[in-house]
């Protein structure tokens, strides 16, 4: 390939070609203007933001207000970028404490659309976003998915379910605002996809990776050639990508993938995402979302490169200003150029936290959600273990519960009722259905010192 | 007349069936009869035992999650029909069996999860080991003996 021959980024294999050869000038970015500006002005434009950001939330939400003046600061204090420091974190309970509207900045004739997630208790964490913030949580996607090579004009087939997980509505709206065509088919229905796929001349496909990977398998069963397919680009989300399964999908699919970073509490999907040059890494929206990697230990920055975890304040963000969120994600941010031209500073992908929250088929879960439902069982102890696997593309998650000796009864109906109605309880705390498994009394191993209890299975 | 049947939950793992039986022969409690059914994670082990109060005390000493049911124990004569004629009187009444097992271990049934490593096991083992043909040799000597 000599230097300056053209590479089309939209044939199929073209972006991965492209950034193999170093061509990364033959990849599109959405607004090079902030994307690839120098940091100076990035963080010129971060500051002006954060000021207006914390003068916003002063003002308009009596938490931050109570809760600035009883720690002596002011908006007037915010001079520096690190003048961050004198703010107060936020974390899920601050959330979960003002639920539902207690953090909403405007008055719900202002909010267009209000999304949530699970809470670590009974209550789910709702989030609200104006029309202003829809436009930028759009802008945020469209320059994720263009990282991975997708242009106006390419039809995008959704395998994520919609309803109140943020993913689903985030991706479709980012790529609308980019111009491409949206398939609403929402999750399952695997031979349907595939069919959709070749029907509709799908060239994007938004999925967890777990259930691309099923598609993919679905797919070759059918005998389904995916090297002729118009698909030409994933774009993963909902949970963790583990390398190996991406580069497989890549190889099996022939298609380019890339994963984003988010979470519903700072918007949604699109906090972050990959681009062709550092697949371990992803470009932060630093002029939407000023990051901290901090110590979560003592809550103070970590040396520049180092692990922490990740803390982002939204900056002007109208229907909830959050604060120093606590994302409990452990990352390190770097601020070097990257080769694929943006500026914009990368965080090494997520692979641990500082707390011990599950992501399954996209919902937060904390294993102390499910030790309170037991307890409010009388027939099982709150003894319990977690398993977490992969079956058919979708997390499965699997709660094994120890039955007290008298709540044994002589019939399967009872035992199995049993087992339903813990299943039934489980699944209205944590929004997600699990399997739950009777175990005999003092079955389930009794850990010394921090217990553990989960048994994540799948592939890392 | 009713017998104590004496049921304990079972997780369907290597090993959770025999040590309840440990826990009898400990306690001198001979099993006359049992049944064990799974729910593929999760069984109920149901036993006709000679000391169904030293079999419970053993089990809840060991923590087990257990309990006593009365049920019905018939003893048919072995001819054909037999089996049929008893559930008929309850069939024509509306009872419903909940399960039905036969008692005296002396022929068990096992259905494994390797059966044929059992099977090489077993048969190394002094213990006899029935085929189909024997058990329809069995029924055919009789039937000619008593023709």
């Amino acid at each position: 390939m000599t230097e300056n021959a053209p590479i089309d980024v939209t044939a199929k294999g073209g972006a991965l070609a492209a950034a193999a050869a170093g061509r990364f000038d033959a990849l599109p970015v959405y607004k090079p203007e902030i994307e690839c500006a120098p940091r100076e002005h990035i963080e010129a434009v971060q500051l002006a933001k954060l000021q207006e950001t914390v003068a916003y939330a002063y003002e308009r939400v009596p938490y931050y207000r109570a809760k600035m003046d009883e720690m002596g600061v002011g908006p007037a204090d915010i001079q520096t970028l690190a003048d961050v420091r004198k703010l107060p974190f936020t974390d899920k309970a601050v959330l979960r404490d003002t639920f539902p509207f207690g953090l909403f900045a405007v008055p719900l004739s202002e909010i267009r659309e209000l999304h949530s997630s699970s809470g670590t208790t009974g209550k789910p964490v709702v989030v609200g976003y104006t029309d202003d913030d829809m436009a930028m949580w759009s802008e945020c996607i469209a320059r994720l998915v263009q990282m991975a090579g997708v242009v106006p004009g390419d039809v995008a087939q959704m395998a994520f379910g919609y309803g109140m997980f943020t993913g689903g509505f985030g991706l479709h709206y980012g790529l609308q605002r980019l111009g491409c065509a949206m398939i609403p088919a929402g999750s399952g229905n695997t031979e349907r996809h595939i069919q959709m796929i070749e029907d509709y001349g799908t060239t994007v496909l938004v999925a967890t990776p777990s259930y691309a990977m099923h598609i993919c398998e679905v797919g070759e069963q059918m005998g389904y050639d995916w090297e002729t397919s118009p698909l030409r680009v994933g774009l993963f989300g909902g949970e963790p990508c583990p390398p190996g399964l991406k580069a497989e999908i890549e190889r099996r699919m022939h298609i380019v993938c890339t994963d984003n970073y988010g979470l519903t509490e700072v918007m949604g999907p699109g906090v972050s995402g990959e681009c062709l040059a550092e697949r371990y890494q992803q470009h932060i929206a630093e002029d939407h979302f000023l990051w901290e990697v901090v110590d979560p230990e003592t809550g103070e920055p970590v040396g520049e490169g180092e692990v922490g975890e990740l803390v982002l304040t939204p900056l002007c963000k109208q229907g909830i200003p959050v604060l120093r969120y606590c994302t409990h994600d452990l990352t390190a941010v770097h601020t070097g150029p990257c080769a694929c031209g943006r500026t914009l500073a990368r965080m090494d992908k997520v692979r641990s936290r500082s707390d011990d929250m599950l992501i399954i088929r996209g919902t937060n879960v904390f294993p102390s959600q499910i030790e309170d439902v037991l307890t409010g069982i009388e027939e099982v102890t709150p003894h319990y273990h977690i398993v977490v696997r992969t079956k058919n593309g979708m997390d499965e998650l699997i709660v094994e519960t120890e039955l007290r000796p008298e709540a044994f009864s002589d019939s399967f109906e009872t035992m199995d009722a049993l087992r339903r109605r813990i299943a039934e309880k489980l699944k209205a705390t944590l929004l997600v259905a699990p399997t739950v498994r009777l175990v005999e009394p003092g079955g389930i191993e009794r850990a010394v010192g921090k217990a553990k209890h989960v048994d994540d299975q799948r592939a890392k | 007349m009713t017998v104590s049947q004496i049921s304990v939950f079972a997780n369907s793992r290597p090993g959770h069936m025999s040590r309840v039986l440990a826990l009898f022969e400990e306690a001198g409690v001979s099993v006359r009869g049992f049944s064990a059914a799974d729910t593929g994670e999760y069984g109920i082990l149901r036993f006709v035992v000679d000391k169904p109060e030293e079999a419970l005390a053993a089990l809840q000493q060991a923590g087990c999650a257990c309990t006593v049911t009365p049920v019905l124990c018939l003893r048919l004569d072995d001819v054909p029909g037999e089996l049929s004629r008893v559930m008929g009187v309850l069939a024509r009444v509306g009872i419903n069996v909940v399960y039905s097992y036969s008692m005296i271990s002396t022929y068990i049934v096992l259905s494994c999860t390797d059966a044929e490593r059992a099977r090489e096991l077993l048969a190394e083992e002094p213990v006899e080991m029935i085929s189909q043909a024997d058990i329809a040799r069995i029924v055919a000597e009789r039937t000619g003996k008593e023709a």
